[in-house]
């Protein structure tokens, strides 16, 4: 029998309880366990941020974190970004701007960029583009060429700037 | 809206304006869903009772199978079904039927199916195939084309002695006479990479064979109804059997055009099984055994009089065509148009040979063979320039064909834009000063240098008859609500063509895009259309789709005639109204108009249907015909910093000057460039998949390059309107040349920084670091 | 497939050791490594697993005395975001910023990347030039152990340290630099960062009266482990920095490092590139030391 490890944690705000095996990835955990499958399986290896979600205040590949390390923790999908309200901001952006082609790279890409705008605490510095591409650096789009990417996301730098 | 006042009636009606949404800037219907992690991705579908197949691929790349023994593999806990060559009827498939699904006999590159298991879970599949046992003994193998010819090699197909596949041949005039007469004539090499297409999705599928004997097929597919044909004998099935669902894929790009071995033996699995099987690659599955483009070495001599006119080309393309003849050896049919069409050149010469080996096969990818022959053409453009001392503006624009020229191979260029695009693009980059300064400062110390380089190029904008019928048809309905559904044989794949055809339709019947339903996912529901490729779906099913649409629209029209005293051709529709053309003022909504049609003593549906078939030829045997409906050509500028210690190419910025016919959805045109230009930067730079001894060494987005946000430069699109006539739309297709142009411009743009001329792409940092070592022999770095 | 058997989430040292000591077991840590590898069929789990994410006191920068003390659960990121670091060592902070992508830097912790040992890991190449030193612990008559190593002998192969299988590494400590201490790392792109170091270089020293003192020279990628230059920095040890010193320097460097062809690169890419971080480490050396002056 394959030991399985009983965990607790919070999924886009509600608190949920599931039995993992040690080995099972954070990303499998979602899909299979919860039906979550936003974040995709790309690589496996943390090249491409296809599985990127938040983990308490961070992103991170959720392809290569164990789901058991997940117990007690606070877990954002992009399903929980907008959740049933409707599109978040940062997802209408990219909406808007044409960023979403086949939109397979695209619910990692938004939680990245969603990651990248919150991060940036210090008002008195705006990101350039620059600055958005490098924190786009670990998600990779073979479809849009990034431009748009980036314009939607600078797109919500100068909304809630203004907001 | 608006109301006026009917003369003296009391009763006001509202008024609509004119206005369209051809040229806008619109969102995709499927972005919300993407957006939001909804969209349910054939590699999310779960089907129920669904097993999970997985293949065992050789670890030979020539070698006779001996035995196979499955034993332990069939005797594990959830192991359904274990199939090797042996259970099955050699049943060959692919363009030349030269594959077959799974190998017996023996193996013949790295890629090659021995074994295939259905299991009860993923986990449960890889551990069965783990347990099968393969002996085998070695066979020589042969790698390269050069070798593969040479009398005594060893042969890969025994039907094919001389390991010869496809070949191809043009000719047009003298080029020996035109060699003689010429003032200067220059022969070089080049040689380009195995690159491939890195969808985001890896490649994955559905099979469910029905208990009746008929087959669906979840599929990634971007060419369903022929799909149908090449799938058939690969499992034995008549055509018609087959129903193929496209469900939303992750990328593309050509590498779905064809049948590869993994989706016949899904369903040969699900045969077996009699329950739905999902096979699904993983990533570095994916990276060695789905299709490359098609790697190639090229002779090319070309000749040029002193005052700058071309003489001649004469073009030797040498294909590895791997151990399968899938798409790759094909791309010759495209390439050929650029050597031999593109520029005015008066004698033309190609051959194009694909010799079998035991290497991976190529299939299509974005650009069909036009990304090799234009790296290769748009380079020696410059080095003819330079030899005859032009700049590379004049000595193009010199060349460029006028309106109305048709090329040797009979491309029609009736309304070539070429000269426009090359006079916008180095305007608007300051070409010729940059250009000089630069050259210039070749010689200055300094570890910076910069470059501007500039690339053309030619591509069919309306379609490619490869096939009987170009074609695509369309079913257009309209409910009692004055909802409108658009069935139609165009495939989705991500580059929006639900927007486009939503656009059309709205356009034509002035409802809002949100209520148009575009399906366009099933064989079963939609009529027949070619597929996503040769930059064809905007152009083919976009015009498609505008027939239908004027078909119903004049449905409509004629049907509110008979219960007004306007005529048809004085009414429009807006905004769900029947409207005067002239003033905008409403005769009637549409949607009652549609329930009193539909409610009529003699009821009416407006149901119509329609096929479009672009106005193009087949070839001859000679490779002469107008094979699409019409041609478009781009001008492409680089700006790129070299870091001539590193070797780092940096590529600053990206001018795109390109003629589009008309702009549909300009939000989709320019993704679709930008994303174009993110691909060709990748092949310029960074991608190669090495391949040595038969084996891919860089199965993985670690050691494959593919451009990321922080590399990609800043991007200045131009569109060029021509109007084109072939369009009734006025629209041609763009979506090939974004991918094909940018490399070359990268490479003249690396020429004019360092005065190094490369001949095999990708520049990666060590090429060039290697070449700017050689150059200097005294470099005591 | 192995299967496991237990799995553990220790809170403190002392458990996670005591744990180590009953048998083999397999530590994890932000996975970024181990996950791969295990995929791939490079490395097999041992039937126990040690998750020592919640051992809090293995996270966290802190400054005793002028001895920099960096837990071994620090991540990329909380280096990169350290203000102290930021101010006093920016070195390691350049380091980071050159080091995969955000969410590896938000997982990938300072003890994984030390214990993982390839030689082209980055963080320690500022280490080495801080002469850094690793802590490690075990479980030992029944009472806490602890040794401290100089991280330049810590690695002895690619994949391979001194780390036994009952130790744990807790810590990175160093001394504060002395004043005028001056470093530069730099990494092979065209990426900034998400790329595995075709060679990385890490350079440091002071300049006293006109000479260089204190050279260190840290090469990643160019031989089986991190590589301390330790010729090189001889051939520039109390030199005065003139083209003379810097030519030799180049060709000591060259000469110095041992890199094999792979995928990413050739030997001789790998060697050319040594050449140029050296020359370009000297220069950065140069103009901040003459800024300073
Ligand atoms: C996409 C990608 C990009 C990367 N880019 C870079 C890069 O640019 N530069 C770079 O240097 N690395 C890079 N890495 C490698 C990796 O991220 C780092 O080495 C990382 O620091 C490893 O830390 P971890 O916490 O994830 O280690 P884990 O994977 O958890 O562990 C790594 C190894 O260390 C052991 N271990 C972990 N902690 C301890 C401890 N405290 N005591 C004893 N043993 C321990 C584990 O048992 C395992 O053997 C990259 C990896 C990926 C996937
Ligand atoms: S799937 Fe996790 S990074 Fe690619
Ligand atoms: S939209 Fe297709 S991969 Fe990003």
């Amino acid at each position: 029998m394959q030991l399985e490890i009983e965990i607790k944690f919070s999924l886009n705000g509600r608190m949920v309880q599931t039995k993992v095996p040690p080995t099972m990835t954070t990303l499998v955990m979602l899909r299979e366990n919860f039906d979550l499958t936003g974040g995709k399986l790309a690589c496996g290896e943390g090249e491409c941020g296809a599985c990127t979600v938040k983990i308490d205040d961070r992103t991170i590949n959720s392809c290569l974190m164990f789901a058991v390390d997940c117990d007690g923790r606070e877990v954002q999908t992009i399903e929980g970004l907008g959740g049933v309200a409707g599109l978040e901001i940062m997802q209408q952006a990219f909406v808007d701007h044409g960023a979403i082609q086949c939109g397979y790279c695209m619910p990692g890409m938004i939680m990245q960029a969603r990651y990248v705008v919150d991060q940036n605490t210090d008002k008195s510095h705006q990101l350039s583009r620059d600055d958005i591409a490098r924190g786009l650096e670990g998600n990779v789009c073979r479809c849009s060429g990034y431009t748009k990417v980036v314009d939607a996301v600078a797109a919500v730098i100068l909304d809630e700037a203004s907001a | 809206m608006s109301s006026i006042k009917m003369g003296k009636a009391i009763q006001t009606s509202p008024v609509f304006e004119k206005k369209t949404i051809i040229g806008q800037r619109v969102t995709k219907p499927d972005a919300p869903d993407k957006a939001s992690g909804r969209t349910v991705y054939i590699n999310d579908m779960v089907l129920p009772r669904m097993l999970f197949g997985k293949i065992l691929h050789c670890d030979r790349v020539h070698a006779k199978i001996i035995s196979i023994d499955t034993s332990a593999a069939k005797a594990l806990a959830g192991v359904h079904a274990v199939l090797t060559g042996y259970d099955i009827p050699e049943l060959k498939f692919g363009p030349t039927r030269d594959n077959r699904t799974l190998k017996a006999g023996k193996v013949r590159c790295i890629r090659d199916e021995v074994a295939a298991v259905a299991a009860e879970s993923e986990q449960i599949a890889a551990e069965a195939i783990g347990l099968i046992k393969v002996e085998y003994e070695d066979l020589p193998p042969v790698f390269s084309p050069t070798e593969a010819l040479k009398q005594g090699a060893p042969v890969v197909h025994e039907d094919h002695p001389d390991n010869r596949s496809l070949s191809y041949e043009f000719s047009h005039g003298d080029v020996a006479a035109a060699e003689v007469n010429s003032d200067i004539v220059i022969e070089h090499e080049f040689e380009v990479p195995y690159v491939t297409h890195c969808c985001m999705g890896p490649g994955c599928v559905i099979a469910d064979f029905e208990t009746n004997g008929k087959l669906t097929m979840y599929s990634q597919t971007q060419y369903p109804y022929n799909y149908k044909m090449d799938l058939a004998p690969a499992v034995g099935i008549h055509p018609g059997d087959i129903r193929v669902i496209q469900p939303p894929v992750g990328g593309a790009f050509g590498s779905k055009l064809d049948v590869y071995p993994f989706e016949p033996i899904c369903a040969l699995l699900s045969k077996a099984v009699g329950r739905p099987v999902k096979l699904t690659f993983s990533r570095e599955e994916e990276f060695i055994n789905s299709p490359t483009r098609q790697p190639a070495e090229f002779k090319i001599r070309s000749g040029v009089n002193k005052d700058g006119t071309l003489t001649f080309r004469s073009v030797d393309c040498l294909m590895n065509n791997g151990a399968y003849t899938s798409w790759g050896p094909t791309t010759p049919v495209i390439q050929m148009r650029t050597f031999t069409g593109h520029f005015r050149v008066p004698v033309v010469e190609y051959k194009g040979l694909a010799a079998y080996t035991n290497s991976v096969y190529a299939g299509s990818f974005r650009g069909y063979g036009n990304v090799q022959a234009t790296f290769v053409t748009a380079s020696v453009m410059d080095m003819l320039a330079e030899a005859v001392g032009m700049d590379p503006i004049a000595f193009r624009l010199k060349n460029a064909q006028k309106p109305g020229e048709v090329t040797p191979q009979g491309s029609k260029l009736d309304d070539c834009k070429l000269r426009e695009c090359i006079e916008i693009a180095a305007e608007k980059t300051d070409f010729l000063k940059k250009y000089k300064l630069y050259a210039q400062d070749r010689v200055n110390a300094g570890r910076i240098k910069h470059g501007i380089g500039i690339a053309t190029s030619i591509h069919n904008a309306g379609g490619a008859k490869i096939h009987k019928s170009d074609g695509c048809g369309s079913i257009l309905k309209l409910d009692d609500y004055a909802r409108a559904t658009l069935i139609t044989g165009a495939s989705e794949i991500g580059q929006g063509i639900d927007a486009v055809l939503s656009q059309i339709v709205m356009e034509e019947l002035g409802i809002p895009m949100s209520d148009i339903t575009i399906v366009n996912n099933d064989t079963a529901l939609g009529p027949w259309d070619v597929g996503v490729h040769a930059s064809r779906t905007t152009f083919v099913t976009g015009n498609s789709a505008l027939r239908a649409a004027k078909a119903a629209r004049k449905q409509i029209l004629r049907a509110a005639a008979r219960q007004s005293n306007v005529s048809a051709e004085q009414m429009d529709l807006r905004e769900g109204h029947v409207v005067q053309a002239d003033n905008g003022v409403s005769i009637i909504k549409l949607d009652k108009l549609l329930r009193q049609m539909h409610f009529a003593e003699e009821p009416e549906l407006v149901m119509v249907s329609e096929y479009y078939e672009p106005d193009s030829e087949l070839e001859d045997k000679n490779h002469v015909g107008n094979l699409s409906a019409t041609w478009a050509h781009g001008a492409y500028v680089a700006e790129v910093e070299v870091d001539t210690e590193t070797g780092e190419v940096k590529v600053v910025k990206m001018t795109a000057v390109q003629d589009v016919g008309r702009v549909i959805n300009r939000l989709g045109i320019e993704g679709q460039m930008e994303g174009g230009i993110s691909v060709s930067l990748g092949y310029a730079l960074s991608e190669q998949l090495q391949i040595k001894d038969g084996k891919v060494l860089n199965p993985n987005f670690r050691d494959y390059k593919v451009p990321t946000a922080p590399e990609t430069p800043e991007i200045e699109l131009h569109f060029v309107e021509s109007d084109c006539k072939a369009s009734p739309l006025g629209c041609k297709g763009i979506a090939e040349l974004p991918a094909i142009i940018p490399a070359p411009a990268i490479a003249n743009a690396v020429y004019n920084a360092i005065g190094v001329r490369f001949f095999a792409p990708p520049l990666t940092p060590e090429k060039v670091a290697r070449a700017l070592h050689d150059q200097v022999p005294d470099n005591t770095q | 497939m192995i299967n496991i058997e237990n799995y553990h989430r220790p809170s403190s040292i002392s458990e996670a050791v005591q744990l180590l000591q009953q048998g083999e077991a397999t530590i994890v840590a932000g996975g970024t490594d181990l996950t791969p590898q295990i995929e791939a069929g490079a490395r097999q789990f041992e039937s126990t697993l040690i998750n020592i994410q919640r051992v809090e006191e293995m996270r966290g920068i802190s400054v005793t005395s002028g001895r920099y003390r960096i837990g071994g659960l620090t991540t990329v990121t909380d280096i990169l975001e350290s203000t102290t670091l930021a101010a006093d060592i920016p070195v390691l902070v350049e380091a980071a910023d050159h080091f995969a992508s955000p969410q590896i830097r938000n997982a990938a912790t300072l003890a994984g990347n030390l214990c993982n040992a390839s030689p082209a890991g980055d963080m320690c190449i500022p280490l080495l030039l801080l002469d850094a030193q690793v802590e490690l612990v075990s479980w030992i008559d029944e009472s806490v152990s602890t040794r401290r190593l100089a991280l330049c002998d810590f690695f002895i192969g690619p994949g391979k340290t001194v780390l036994q299988k009952n130790e744990l590494l807790t810590a990175v400590e160093f001394k504060q630099p002395v004043a005028g201490f001056s470093a530069s790392f730099q990494k092979s792109g065209p990426r900034p960062a998400l790329e595995i170091s075709t060679v990385a270089m890490g350079f440091a020293g002071v300049l006293e009266a006109g000479v260089l003192r204190g050279v260190r020279i840290a090469i990643g990628a160019v031989a089986p482990t991190p590589l301390r230059a330790t010729a090189t920095e001889l051939v520039l040890e109390g030199r005065s920095l003139n083209e003379s010193a810097i030519a030799q320097a180049v060709e000591a460097v060259q000469e110095e490092v041992k890199p094999i062809d792979d995928v990413r690169a050739s030997a001789w890419y790998r060697t050319h590139l040594s050449g140029v971080y050296i020359r370009r480490a000297l220069a950065l050396f140069q103009g901040v030391t003459a800024h300073a002056a």
